[in-house]
This record gives C-alpha cells, structure tokens and sequence, in this order.
C-alpha cells in the first residue's frame, strides 16, 4: 500500500528506507490508522526523521492525496549552479566557456551579477535542450559544478492550531523554515573533527584504578590499597577563523557552516570568527563583521594550546595581503599588512592550520594561496584534508 | 481514533500537560510498535514533559536517563561494584555474600527499565550529549531489548518493553542507524492559542486579561531580533508567577509596553540589555 507515495518521498529527496516502510505497513496492520489525518502523522513520524524534511513531507503529501503540484525547485537549484558556475568562471574562464561553447571575450566586461544572471539564462537554455544527459545539470557526478546545498539562515517556527485536516495542514507546509537540502555526505565532518578530541588527563584524581588496586592490595598482603587515577577531561579549546567575505567564498559556506555546527558540540570551548578574504588588525565575531571586532593582538592572552583553525580560500588579489593599507576597513590602519598578522597568529598558536575548500591541484594557480600556504600549514576541506590537519594539530 | 483498549493503553493527556492530539497519535503509534520515539524541538516545547505526562496518564512508574557528554553505555546499563565488593572481602561484615557477584551489580537506568516488575516509561534525555557510538550502541540494546552482564555471564532481558522517548536539542542530526530504528517528531513552538491553554493549566484561576497580556507581550518579545537564548515556555510560566506575586502590577502596564522582571524572561547578560533599551521605545508605537 501506498507504494508510489514511498517512492515519491524517495525521488524528492527525503530519506526513507524500505525497513521504516514496513513498519508503517506493520502500524496499518494495528488498525492505528483511521483517517488521513492519522496517516499524515503516522507516516510522518515513521518514514522521516528529521524535521528538515517535514517541508517536503507536506509538500509530497498533498501532492500525492490532493494533487497540488509539486513547487519548482528549479529555481534554487538553478542559483546555487550559475553560482557555482561563477566560481569556475573565475578560476578557468577558458575551460568553462570551451564546455559551453561561449566566447570568454564576450563575458569579459560583465560584472559578477550580470555574469551570473547570464550563467543562468545559459542553464534554462541547455535544461531545455538536454533533457536526462546533460553533464551541467547533474547533480555531482564528474561535472565540475554540483548541486549545492541550502541551509535557511534562521529559523522562525510558529506553533500549528490542530483542528484542520491533513490536507490543508500539509498544503499550509508549515514546516518550509526546517527544509533544508544539505548534501548529506558533510556528516562526515562531524566524525573527523571528533579525531580532534584530546583526552588528556588532567582532572582530579578521583578514579578508582581497579587493576592498580588490586594488584596494591595484593602486594600489601591484603590490606586494601586505593589507588586513583586522574579522570579524563577534555581540555581542547578551538578557535576557528571563518573567511565569510565577499562571494569567493559564498559557495563554500553551507560546507563551513556545517564544519562550525558540528564542531561546537565537540569541544569544551569553541570560539568563532570571521574575517574578510585575509586578517588584518582583527577579526569579528559576528558573521557580520562589524558589531564585535576583537584584535589581533589580544590573542596573545589566551591559551597558546588553543588550537587555531583557519577556514578560507586564501584567493585574493596580492596587494591584499601584502599593501600596509590592504584592509578596506577604515579603522585598520596599524600599517601592518595582513601577512605579517598571519605569522604572528601562526607563532601564537603553534597548533594552527588553514583549512581550503579549493582542490589541492588548483592551490599552484593562486599566488596568495601559495604565501599564505608557507605561513600556515594547509589542508583541503575535504575528509582526508581534515584527518591531515588533525595528525598535524595533535602531534 | 477508535482505539483497541483490551490491549493497548491509550495515552490521552495529563493534569498539567497540554496535549496536542497530533503528538498523541504519536506516541500510541510508538508504543503499538514497540518503537522508540526521538523528540527535537526547541526548548521549553515539553520533550521532557511529555514523558513524565505519559507515565503519569498511564500510570506507570517513570526512569530518567540523563545523559552526560562524558557518559558511557555500560553505566546507563548497570554498575560493578567492586569497591565495595573488596571492602566486603577485606573485612567481611557485611551481610552480602563475597562470592556472590550478583550482590554487587547494581541496574542502572536502563537496566531498572527492563527489569521492573511493571512496563515502565524510559525518558532518555538529551542523548545529543554523548557521542555517536554511545548512541549506536544504546540502540542495539533496545532494539534487542537485552544486554549482558560480562562480569556474570548473564544476559539481562526486558520483562516488558518500556516505552521508551528520546529527547534530543541538537540542530545536527543523529546518525542514520540511530534514526532507522526510531520514530521521529518534532515538536514545534507553540502558538499563541496554544500557550493561552498551557498558561490556564498551570494557572487555573488567572484573571484573564493579565493572561491575554503577558502572552502577547511574550510573542512580541521572542521576536526581537538577534536575541541569543529566546525566552520559553517555562520562562512565560515562571514571568506570570512572578507578575502575579507583585501586588502593584496592573495588567494594563503591559499594553502599554512595561516590561517588569525583564530578568526573569531573559538570562543572558547581553540579550537582557538589548531588549531593555529596546522596550521603552515601544511605548511610542
């Protein structure tokens, strides 16, 4: 029963499993379900398990029992591409306009914006043209751009009132600020910042080490021997630096913001900041980047243990990091250019590293990448990057 | 809903707990399958009185599993007592018998659930706390519903099958056995016509203009933005406590956008400031 709702789910993008299936067909069986409305609820709490998708939940829901259309995600997924697209653009205006057959010289005076309202005019156009084998639309796949995910950046939720049906509730979609079509795979940056982790004893000594006293008691002839060992405590404090400026690193941020999500519930003391493209006098710690500055030159007084965690494209015009006046923050204006900051954080923290979400093979292209990359240890932002970086931090 | 009563206990609400009918088919759509029920939502949206609601309803007696980041699966499950157990040895005036490991073997909450004389409700709290493996692992133990005492060799199994809730306040999702094996809801933030009926419960005899009032005060206080911990349930429950015990407070001051005992809503030094220069300025809207 109800077999092409399941796969409707499916093909929309929430994850469902065949076993949790059953065990709705196993509640039907119970005679628990007597109206669509239970069924809007029974399904919802078996089939989907978490509240990002309950969006697309209702919005499958009425579709199937109600036949309201599906909304056009097109539209979104269109943007996150021509933005992605502009990023390649910027990398490799010459490979990009090859695969589409464009002329680079015609683009050439387009701004960013222009440039990517015409990346997504071009993308309608081949949608349209290539149905099922594209290779610009896939999503992931060998094709350099991807579908990228999306994270609402706050979240609003208002309560329901209860006396309505399934069907309107669901057609209301209440749940449109939970929805959110990660891409599911950066759960596995939960699992290796978890590497990070470094238990060192130094708590109190109020473990019972059992081997230890008995072995003790033993030698004593008997008579017990207590002995105590520290307990284990984590003391790792992080502070990760987050480049959230300017749209060169806008396609990487859904990435980071998920690496800075999972990190706060894995150490005792996460502190985040951001900065602009590179680091100048100081770095903020609103996303903003204008309510809370904090100076460089504090992070002398806090722990040089601390490992410090740069997160950013390091792609930048040269001058940026190297000018005296490269800030484009008025008040910046120590006269010190950004790369001497760099290495004073660098010789702060003797644990710090620079994460890139640029492909290594891409890093020799970028002259600034690659001087940044002389002061600070770097690592791709990519599961095997961060393990790298985590043997470097802990050794 | 007709539901079959021979055999299921139904869960149909509490004294003290607003239920929302929705959450309740939930829940007895969970204890039919013998399923574990994972909750999120924001705080103070009733995950943790759910549970003490059920237990209460049906009466059953209630286990809290509250769980710490440092916490392992085994102290959840039960305890050796060795120390006592070699004190015992060296001294031997206790009443418990030496060689006799079982006197030395303590249920831990989990442990208590599955061997009680009756079928329990096991709250589970915040498991986002612990680390994925203590989750994974704590999932086979309910889904076998039994766990092995290594120390004895004995392998303990659930006489009954506690209804188990899962509270989590993560924003990140738990890991995909974990959720497989659960059924999930997520409760959101309750409306305003909500709250008026979760306020006339916890205060039956309230003069109804104050109620009015202090929940709309609430709501437009909750939207101030860039508030870091916006204020709850139990926050608006504990500001009309206090409303009400100060003699000269008038349900009108709020209308006109007095805000007293600013503290009791908001407990972060920063979101207090903001939202107290911010009320005043209201007066003139």
């Amino acid at each position: 029963m109800f077999i092409p709702f399941f796969y409707k789910l499916k093909e929309v993008g929430i994850p469902v499993t065949p076993t949790s299936f059953l065990t709705l067909q196993r509640a039907l069986n119970h005679g628990l379900v007597n109206s669509l409305d239970d069924f809007y609820t029974c399904a919802r709490a078996i089939l989907v398990k978490s509240e990002r998708y309950f969006d697309l939940y209702d919005q499958v829901f009425a579709f199937y029992f109600e036949g309201v259309p599906l909304p056009d995600n097109q539209g979104f997924e269109v943007d996150a591409l021509a933005r992605s697209m502009l990023d390649e653009w910027l990398k490799d205006p010459k490979q990009l306009s090859d695969a589409l057959g464009i002329d680079p010289d015609k683009l050439k005076h387009l701004t960013p914006d222009e440039l990517i309202e015409y990346f997504k005019e071009r993308l309608q156009d081949q949608k349209g043209r290539h149905e099922g084998g594209n290779k610009w639309i896939g999503t992931g796949g060998t094709s350099p751009v991807g579908h990228s995910g999306y994270h609402p950046e706050g979240m609003r939720v208002e309560g329901e009132s209860r006396n309505k049906s399934a069907l309107k509730v669901a057609a209301e979609r209440r749940y449109k600020d939970y929805s959110g079509r990660g891409p599911l795979t950066q759960a596995m940056m939960g699992e290796a910042l978890k590497r990070l982790r470094n238990l060192v004893p130094t708590g109190p000594r109020d473990q019972v080490n059992v081997d230890e006293t008995i072995y003790q008691t033993m030698k004593n002839g008997g008579e017990i021997e207590l002995v105590f060992d520290r307990s284990l405590r984590d003391r790792l404090k992080v502070m990760l630096a987050i480049d959230n400026g300017g749209w060169s690193m806008d396609p990487h941020i859904p990435v980071v913001q998920t690496l800075f999500d999972y990190a706060r519930s894995q150490f005792k003391e996460v502190k985040t900041c951001f900065f602009h493209n590179t680091i100048y006098d100081c770095v903020w710690e609103d996303p903003a980047r204008y309510r809370k500055p904090r100076l460089i030159d504090e992070f002398v007084k806090m722990d040089p243990e601390t490992r410090f965690i740069v997160v950013g494209d390091a792609s930048m015009a040269p001058y940026e990091l190297m000018a005296r006046d490269g800030s484009i923050h008025i008040h910046e204006r120590s006269g010190k250019p950004s790369i001497e900051r760099l290495k004073f954080i660098a010789d702060t923290f003797p644990h710090a590293v620079w994460l890139n979400p640029v492909p290594r093979q891409m890093w020799g292209y970028t002259h600034s990448l690659m001087t940044i990359a002389s002061i600070f240890p770097m690592f791709e932002l990519s599961l095997d990057g961060l393990e790298k970086a985590v043997a470097h931090m802990m050794a | 809903m007709t539901p079959k009563r021979e055999k299921n206990l139904q869960f149909s609400g509490a004294n003290r707990y607003v239920l929302d009918p929705e959450l309740a088919g939930i829940v007895n759509i969970s204890m039919t399958l013998e399923m574990p029920l994972l909750l999120k939502g924001e705080p103070g949206t009733g995950k943790t009185m759910l549970a003490h609601a059920i237990a209460e309803n049906l009466g059953m007696p209630l286990m809290v599993l509250n769980v710490k980041s440092s916490m392992k699966l085994i102290e959840a499950l039960y305890q050796y007592d060795t120390l006592t157990r070699l004190n015992d040895s060296r001294f031997g005036d206790s009443k418990r018998d030496v060689s006799d490991i079982d006197a030395y073997i303590k249920m831990g909450k989990i442990g208590q659930a599955f061997t009680a004389d009756t079928r329990t409700v096991l709250l589970i709290d915040e498991i986002d706390k612990a680390d994925t493996d203590f989750q994974d692992d704590m999932l086979d133990v309910l889904d076998q519903m039994q766990f092995d005492i290594i120390e004895t060799d004995q392998t303990v199994k659930a006489r009954h099958r506690p209804v188990i809730i899962i509270t989590s306040n993560a924003k990140k999702d738990l890991s995909d056995p974990f959720l497989g094996r659960c059924n999930f809801h997520h409760i959101a933030f309750p409306d305003p016509k909500m709250m008026r009926k979760i306020i006339s419960v916890h205060f039956p005899d309230i003069d109804n203009s104050l109620a009015q009032h202090a929940i709309d005060s609430f709501y437009t206080l909750r939207e101030v933005e860039g508030v870091e911990k916006k204020p709850a349930t139990r926050e608006l429950i504990n500001w009309i406590r206090a409303l009400n015990a100060d003699k000269d407070f008038r349900a009108k001051d709020l209308v006109k956008g007095a805000v007293p005992f600013l503290g009791v809503l908001f407990k972060k030094s920063p979101d207090y400031e903001k939202v107290q220069t911010l009320s005043p300025r209201r007066r003139f809207f």
